[in-house]
């Protein structure tokens, strides 16, 4: 049947074409299916996504011969025609997500870019087909081990949905024919939500400058090549898919692994994981401006006025407030690994106790930044979380499952009030800069946690996003009127409250 | 603060199942609890076993699938053991005297619809090794238990047994290449 409509509509596509026409599209389709190697669901999908692509070209007054260089078959690569069945461990960051999972509950990220013109959701599912091949870690579905979950290739095709949904929502990984992200458009954006097991913020965005990218391309667009993109027709690098948390040296130290329990903003937890998303926009040459002011960098700014909120959405504010903050320790090394490889420490204030001025604050928060993060305090945390990994190496994967139930809801997320990730200034070679807009980085809090923020600078404009977990607003109230306070224009965008 | 709203907006999100869940474990608690204190107190035989079991199946098979790596090849598997376990308790605890002749029966009926299922789903057999693996193994490891009263043994679950035996293993001998490699992948201790 689905071979039939698949007939039907090439049949369709040459209608008011001449004969020699209607031959290149049947030798064109003809090599495609010489091509693949998939299953009927697969194979007819991709055939009706080239389908949509020359309808989408024809009526834009491509000639035939064009749209066959345009969509040249080759852009596919071997990745259809041969057996997928390679096979990941996870990376020791990635390891404790699936274990501590539970239901309604998956720690998942959004990376998106906003153009200037709508999206054309046929060619971005064209470019997804391009380009998902170079990227065989997230063309991987995750299974179960006996001893620990890992990750395997598939050659299932991915499929671009329209957005209609609340942002981050988990993702089924019940039937191996889903993936651990989604590629989504809505108007001018286009949205990735990975799983995070699969990768972070800057594998992602590695990811999503390859979509836009192959995206433009296929728009026709001109895009110069600076080597800053992945090539998706070039062989796949080792070093991308390779696990750094292996390579860690010095000691181990417990003490970077715990942290007391932290106060958590007022209000109740959604049973969906996020009520509302709030974007801040500002100028980021004003925003260094003031953190310097405050003898401060942007991180350390934004993370001390984080404090002053929290004591302000917390009525019982005699504790520690954590703010986790995440290190890529690619820095550190030049890793060019697209698996998850940063880590995490906690920035910590007694919210009763907070310095009188803001100052002083923020110079606080600068050397907690520098002692905490530096590299050999990351190493440390590293080669400990690769003893304890190795320790559980021999116990069964059900028994893991049970232990980080419970130890990951009490521990892992207790220690953190909310979370700032600075995603960095996020570069595009010439031809794709002209074409973005803004660039956002969304990833809801993990329970009983109530907030995430983070930041996202393109264009000389970042964007400060506050993702919120409960309906009590006084925590971005507050963090509007500071950032205000301190003289700066904001533009604010967002969600509506999503309630249940 | 107004924000321009650019995000859409969803539909009202449903909390049925998620409510559903949450009174139904309440419940089964409850019941369960219930259940085994009046056997405990009133005596006699242990059907509270039973019924902490029943509730035990129905939360894992409808309440609490697994959230990775699901299959409905594996889920059935999972059923048939749970089955197994279940006639097991009833014919020991309660009306004992048939469950020799029926759970070989289960296990066999069970063993060749997946065989079925597997050989047709060939193509994406690697999802399957694992889960008929395991219901072969047990189906092998009945066989003993239908010896047990020797020489008064019960024929028809031995024959059954036998047979789907050599059927799990002849299907093992021709998907060995793929039974090692699934083992090797599932084994691995993260080293690669």
């Amino acid at each position: 049947m689905a071979k039939v409509n698949r007939n039907l509509k090439i049949e369709k596509l040459k209608g008011g074409l001449s004969e020699k026409e209607c031959v290149k599209i049947d030798e064109f389709f003809s090599k495609l299916n010489e091509t693949i190697n998939l299953s009927l669901l697969n194979s007819t999908l991709l055939n009706e996504h080239f389908i949509d692509g020359f309808e989408y070209y024809l009526e834009k007054g491509k000639s035939i011969d064009q749209i066959c260089k345009i969509l040249d078959i080759k852009n596919l690569g071997t990745f259809y025609s041969e057996n997928q069945n390679q096979y990941y461990s996870l990376d020791n960051a990635a390891i404790v997500y699936p274990l501590g999972m539970k239901f309604g509950q998956m720690p998942m990220f959004r990376l998106a870019v906003e153009l200037k013109e709508e999206v054309e959701p046929s060619l971005l599912q064209l470019a997804l087909d391009f380009t998902i091949k170079r990227f065989p870690t997230f063309s991987a579905v995750i299974k179960n081990g006996f001893f620990w979950h890992y990750l395997e290739t598939t050659n299932y095709i991915p499929l671009v949905e329209k957005e209609k949904d609340i942002p981050c929502k988990p993702i089924s990984l019940l039937m191996r024919t889903y993936r651990s992200f989604r590629v989504l458009y809505y108007k001018n954006r286009i949205s990735v939500e990975y799983f995070h097991t699969i990768t972070d913020g800057l594998g992602g965005m590695a990811f999503l400058k390859a979509l836009l990218k192959e995206y433009l391309i296929l728009k026709g667009k001109r895009i110069s090549d600076d080597g800053t993109i992945i090539n998706i027709n070039d062989e796949v690098k080792e070093e991308e898919t390779a696990n750094e948390f292996k390579k860690a040296k010095g000691a181990a130290a417990l003490s970077t692994f715990v942290d007391k329990r932290s106060l958590q903003l007022d209000g109740k937890v959604s049973p969906f994981n996020l009520t509302r998303i709030l974007h801040l926009e500002m100028d980021s040459r004003e925003l260094k401006k003031v953190a310097s002011s405050y003898n401060g960098t942007v991180t350390a700014y934004i993370t001390a006025l984080e404090f002053l909120a929290a004591r302000a959405a917390i009525k019982k504010n005699n504790g520690i407030f954590n703010i986790e903050i995440p290190v890529n320790m690619r820095k550190f090394n030049g890793s060019k690994t697209l698996r998850n490889y940063s880590m995490y420490f906690n920035a910590s204030m007694n919210l009763s106790a907070l310095p009188e001025s803001r100052k002083e604050l923020v110079e606080e928060i600068g050397k907690q930044i520098k002692e905490k993060g530096d590299e050999k305090t990351m190493n440390q945390m590293m080669m400990t979380t690769g003893k304890v990994i190795t320790s559980l190496s021999f116990v069964p994967l059900f028994l893991k499952v049970c232990l980080m139930q419970v130890v990951y809801g009490y521990l892992g997320n207790s220690i953190i009030g909310c979370t700032l990730s600075n995603l960095g200034v996020i570069d595009l070679p010439k031809g794709m800069k002209e074409t973005v807009n803004k660039v956002f980085f969304v990833f809801p809090p993990g329970r009983p946690n109530r907030v995430t923020t983070s930041l996202a600078t393109f264009n000389d404009r970042v964007i400060f996003t506050i993702i919120k977990n409960c309906h009590n607003q006084t925590f971005e109230n507050e963090l509007y009127r500071l950032l205000k306070e301190d003289g700066l224009e904001i533009e604010c965008e967002g969600s509506v409250e999503y309630e249940s | 603060m107004n924000p321009k709203i650019i995000y859409p907006i969803p539909d009202r999100q449903s909390t049925l199942y998620r409510n559903l869940r949450s009174v139904t474990r309440i419940v089964f608690i409850l019941a369960a609890f219930v259940c085994l204190l009046v056997n405990i107190l009133v005596k006699g035989k242990p059907w509270s076993l039973i019924v902490i079991w029943s509730l035990f199946c129905a939360w894992r098979l409808f309440f609490s699938l697994r959230l990775v790596e699901f299959s409905i090849f594996a889920h059935t598997v999972k059923i048939t053991l749970y089955i197994v376990v279940l006639l097991y308790l009833i014919d020991r605890f309660l009306a004992p005297g048939w469950g020799e002749t029926v759970i070989p029966i289960v296990l066999f009926g069970d063993l060749l619809i997946m065989l079925v299922v597997f050989l047709m789903t060939y193509d994406r057999k690697e999802r399957h090794v694992v889960s008929i693996t395991m219901l072969g193994l047990i189906n092998l490891a009945m066989i003993p238990y239908s010896l047990h009263s020797w020489p008064i043994t019960n024929w028809i679950a031995f024959a059954f047994l036998c047979a789907s035996s050599v059927l799990f293993i002849v299907l093992l001998i021709i998907n060995r290449k793929q039974l090692i490699h699934e083992l090797k992948v599932r084994f691995n201790i993260n080293t690669k």
